[in-house]
């Protein structure tokens, strides 16, 4: 997500792809196969500076996946950042994609054996030197063959990761185990979230999970059991599990302190927890109720770079919000909102979309929405969605845009909508079709006039329909109790007498019907 | 040879005299393999015999006829003769005495004529056996399904469809007749099942006329009650059954909207059997006929075994229709050549042969202006104010009316059931659970 000021490196992102607007036509059809992003505007540093932990490391990756420009540069910075945390699986699948994606496009890389002398040397001084590494900026294309090594697979940082995450993991269980014995009941639930914690950032999440959950039974005050919900309801979200997250939602929110306790204090529980019901909505498609989560959240409290950034706060509640609301809806909940205000401030261009929409500027307002189609594409959690999401808005449009008419010029609202009128009409087809629009398309003069529904003709019709519907169903009704009356019943027989009356009665049940026949 | 015969006629004429029906139906099925075995000079015996005093006497030497057709191979004209002489002269209190038999009877002479090819000559036999048998005119027997099948057999369906068109309030079963006639142990299962048969034949069989007939509404309703007859097992007559109604349901709905609930065997054994069906399904809700055009083609192997070829094409046309009719709501005036490319239709003449054609069955209301090649669709000029209207809808209230009241009388019959008044009246026992009224709520309304 680009933020407000452009640092020149993005704009040379943008240079040489302007020419691919017609790529962008074929992603259209086939994003639900697979999505390939050709030119994002998004500077991936910022982009991924907005995030911590796991979250952080699974965007880089998803980048990765669907944008084959950005996708080495991704790979170096998810890199990078695994090498803080104990995830030492992860840094070898990384290494191992990236050496893929290098024999693949890049010309080949230089020889191994180079590599191999400066690790020794180089191990130490790695893991202090991360946070040095983070601060560098990303490395154009020229210059990864030369500062290679710094991305070399380093075989020793493994070793001595792997080693030392199972000295720490063994030291936490001892400890948990000590507690045990003491039965301390707030010593344990902290040595399960610190075990946890750990497995946390080994990568091992249902393990880190199944601690989380363990802790449950050793919370003594509600905030306990509300920092327990939002652990588990983290992992969750890594794990992409949304019904779970769903449910220790409403766990959190049931909790009886948290309940009662003042609003300002928990703020921050709550926009957490509107923030995770939102994403977890949004990804079972309920755009609407996930609009509304999103548009709950406070900006002030909503700090949580392990979940969810407030600029993916702004785009994932003001999308989904132009998607499935009404004009007032849209006017009360969104525009006239205070708070949410402050989100949309941090996406400028999402703020003039759904200005332009609610101005009924159409054209400007689909053309805006084209431009940042691409950008959305790399998030991992909307971009399943954009393409309906998107749709639903420009049908939306449509339906706003004939309401008031009697009848309207084809080519006008063709111009109005940026396209031409022969695709206009199929889709105000479609539109007619699935009855969101009451209105006939007359081809010849390119009109579309309003339908004027004769309430007394479509009441008769639909009663005689009615009618003849019961009358089936009572007929029915009647054969099937005379049907039951003189047992007629389908049941296994052994084959034998075969007559040849056309089909033969094939039998095909199972053993456990028979014993129901016996009445019979 | 003699005696074991003229003891049969003599046994026959003497209780035929005395009157002693009963005695005499439970006394016969014994003899009937000693008939078969004779069955060179079952003609001499025939002599002996008057149809319309010894009626049982005729039915069994009728019957060891029609078990010894094979080998004896008589004259089919014969045969024929003796049937309809049998079927217009005799005496229908004899026979109630022995009704499993003149069900026999029946379905061998109709194997025998569909072995021979002469359906055509049995459908007016058959349905007099039929107007015969029946108590009433609303009651269906096994031989319904026989008079379906040579009707279909010689795709003659005149006479059969006044049967067909016919409700049914009751059944008449071979099991529930031999039952009254304590007929051996033995044959009752089989029985039993021969009724699910035939039952399940005559609304497959009467599903088939109707589709023949393009009354596909009948129709689907036919398949509907064959398919959601109650099941333990799959029977393969319900499969077809089932392949058809997903076909009839395309044609007449262009969807499956309904499938009953109380089909469970539809989804353990049905679905996987007629997968080539649900993909006909899923593609035509995709409207476009393309694409059915193709999967039609690709599966016209599995369809031509099925022998639903021609209804595949049915099919197919009725998607061309169903795409009309879509731009009818929402086109006011459309070019010939844009209705051809919307429609997948292979020009503006094919187009202009489609759109005549609904139009003159009145499925569309449009009319053609040909020298600008434009259709211009017009609405239903029906406006609901004739009295040709109000007379239809005053039919239809007046059958509805009907049914009503038949539902009343048949809930007046339960409760006046004896065993019903016992339940209603709070006794828990849990004694013939087919009495309850329980049993009937299993309906397909809700």
């Amino acid at each position: 997500m680009p933020v407000l000021p452009m640092p020149p490196l993005m704009q040379n992102a943008i240079e040489p792809m302007q020419v691919d607007a017609p790529p962008n036509e074929d992603n259209e059809n086939n994003e639900e196969q697979q999505i390939v992003v050709e030119n994002p505007s998004i500077d991936l540093e910022v982009y991924a500076n907005q995030y911590n932990g796991i979250v952080r490391l699974h965007r880089l990756m998803y980048v990765a996946d669907v944008c084959p420009v950005l996708a080495v540069e991704a790979l170096k910075m998810a890199i990078t950042y695994v090498q803080t945390t104990y995830n030492v699986n992860l840094y070898q699948l990384l290494h191992k994609r990236l050496s893929d994606l290098n024999a693949s496009n890049a010309p080949a890389p230089p020889a191994p054996a180079a590599d191999l002398a400066p690790v020794p040397a180089a191990a130490l001084p790695d893991i202090a030197a991360v946070p040095a590494a983070i601060a560098l900026p990303p490395l154009a294309q020229g210059q990864a063959a030369g500062e290679k090594d710094s991305f070399a697979y380093d075989a020793v940082w493994v070793d001595t990761k792997m080693k030392k995450a199972a000295l720490k993991l063994e030291k936490l269980d001892s400890d948990l185990k000590n507690y045990k014995s003491n039965s301390i009941k707030e010593s344990i639930r902290r040595g399960h979230d610190d075990l946890a914690d750990h497995y946390l950032s080994c990568g091992d999440l249902t393990n880190a999970l199944k601690c989380y959950s363990r802790a449950r039974d050793y919370c003594t005050s509600g905030k306990h059991v509300v920092n327990m919900c939002l652990n588990v309801i983290k992992v969750s979200i890594y794990l992409q599990n949304w019904v779970h997250v769903m449910s220790y939602i409403s766990k959190a929110e049931s909790t009886p302190d948290f309940a009662e306790g003042s609003k300002e204090a928990n703020a921050q529980v709550h926009t957490r927890l509107e923030c995770a019901a939102g994403l977890a909505e949004l990804q079972q498609k309920k755009y609407k109720v996930a609009a509304k989560h999103f548009l709950n959240a406070n900006f002030d409290h909503c700090e949580f770079p392990e979940m969810i950034s407030t600029n993916n706060v702004a785009v994932y509640g003001g999308l989904c919000a132009l998607a499935t609301f009404d004009r007032p809806e849209l006017k009360r909940l969104v525009i006239a909102s205070t708070s949410f205000k402050l989100f949309l401030e941090l996406e400028p261009q999402l703020r003039d979309i759904i200005f332009k929409f609610y101005e009924s500027k159409y054209a400007s307002c689909l053309t805006l929405l084209d431009e940042i189609r691409d950008n959305l594409l790399v998030d991992m959690y909307i971009a399943p969605h954009v393409s309906t999401l998107y749709t639903k808005i420009r049908n939306r449009a449509l339906i706003q845009y004939f309401s008031p008419y009697m009848s309207a010029d084809m080519h006008k609202m063709a111009m109005a909508f940026n396209s031409s009128v022969g695709d206009l009409e199929n889709e105000v087809m479609q539109l007619i079709l699935d009855g969101q629009i009451q209105a006939r398309i007359d081809s010849h003069n390119k009109i579309l006039y309003a339908k004027e529904a004769d309430q007394r003709n479509s009441t008769f019709e639909r009663a005689l329909v009615l009618g003849k519907k019961y009358q089936r169903h009572t007929r029915m009704l009647v054969l099937r109790a005379a049907m039951l009356k003189s047992h007629i019943h389908v049941k296994s027989v052994t084959r034998e007498g075969s007559s040849n009356h056309g089909a033969e009665l094939c039998v095909s049940a199972g053993s456990t019907t028979t014993a129901q026949l016996a009445r019979m | 040879m003699g005696s074991a015969l003229e003891n049969f006629v003599n046994q026959v004429r003497t209780m035929s005299a005395s009157g002693s029906f009963r005695e005499l139906a439970d006394d016969l099925p014994e003899s009937v393999s000693l008939l078969a075995r004779n069955w060179s000079i079952l003609d001499n015996v025939l002599e002996t015999l008057d149809v319309q005093q010894h009626t049982l006497g005729v039915l069994y030497v009728l019957l060891a006829k029609l078990h010894s057709a094979a080998t004896a191979n008589p004259e089919p004209v014969q045969i024929i003769q003796l049937m309809r002489d049998f079927v217009h002269r005799n005496n229908v209190e004899q026979l109630r005495f022995a009704i499993c038999a003149f069900y026999e009877t029946c379905h061998l002479f109709t194997d025998y004529l569909v072995q021979k090819n002469l359906s055509i000559l049995g459908i007016k036999i058959m349905a007099r056996a039929v107007d015969q048998i029946r108590q009433i005119d609303s009651q269906l027997t096994p031989i319904h399904a026989d008079l379906c099948l040579l009707s279909l057999k010689a795709k003659n369906f005149n006479l059969v469809l006044t049967y067909l068109d016919g409700d049914i309030t009751d059944i008449s079963t071979a099991a529930a007749e031999c039952k009254t006639q304590q007929q051996q142990q033995s044959q009752h299962t089989v029985d039993a099942n021969n009724d699910a048969k035939y039952f399940l034949l005559f609304y497959y069989y009467g599903g088939m006329i109707y589709t023949a007939v393009k009354d596909y509404d009948r129709a689907l309703y036919f398949f509907e009650v064959c398919i959601t007859t109650p099941a333990m097992a799959m029977s393969h007559i319900m499969l077809e059954a089932y392949k058809k109604f997903l076909m009839v349901s395309l044609i007449v709905e262009g969807n499956i909207a309904f499938i009953p609930k109380n089909t469970q065997v539809i989804g353990r054994f049905m679905k996987p059997m007629a997968s080539h069906y649900h993909d006909l399904v899923n593609v035509y809700a995709n409207s476009s006929s393309e694409e059915l055009r193709i999967l039609i083609l690709k599966y016209s192997e599995a369809f031509t075994r099925d022998s639903n070829m021609g209804l595949a094409k049915q099919v197919a046309t009725s998607l061309y229709k169903r795409n009309i009719k879509r731009l009818t709501k929402t086109f006011l005036t459309l070019s010939l050549s844009d209705v051809a490319s919307r429609v997948q239709l292979s020009g503006a003449a094919e187009a202009e042969r489609y759109i005549l054609n609904m139009i003159k069955s009145g499925e569309i209301y449009a009319s053609i202006n040909q020298k600008d090649g434009m259709v211009l669709f017009k609405d239903d000029p029906e406006k609901y104010n004739s009295p040709d209207m109000f007379l239809n809808v005053q039919t239809n209230i007046t059958q509805v009316l009907d049914l009503v009241k038949q539902i009343n009388k048949m809930e007046e019959e339960i409760i006046l059931n004896p065993m019903y008044v016992k339940k209603a009246l709070g006794s828990q026992e849990d004694d013939l659970t087919s009495q309850h009224p329980k049993t009937y709520s299993g309906d397909p309304t809700d």
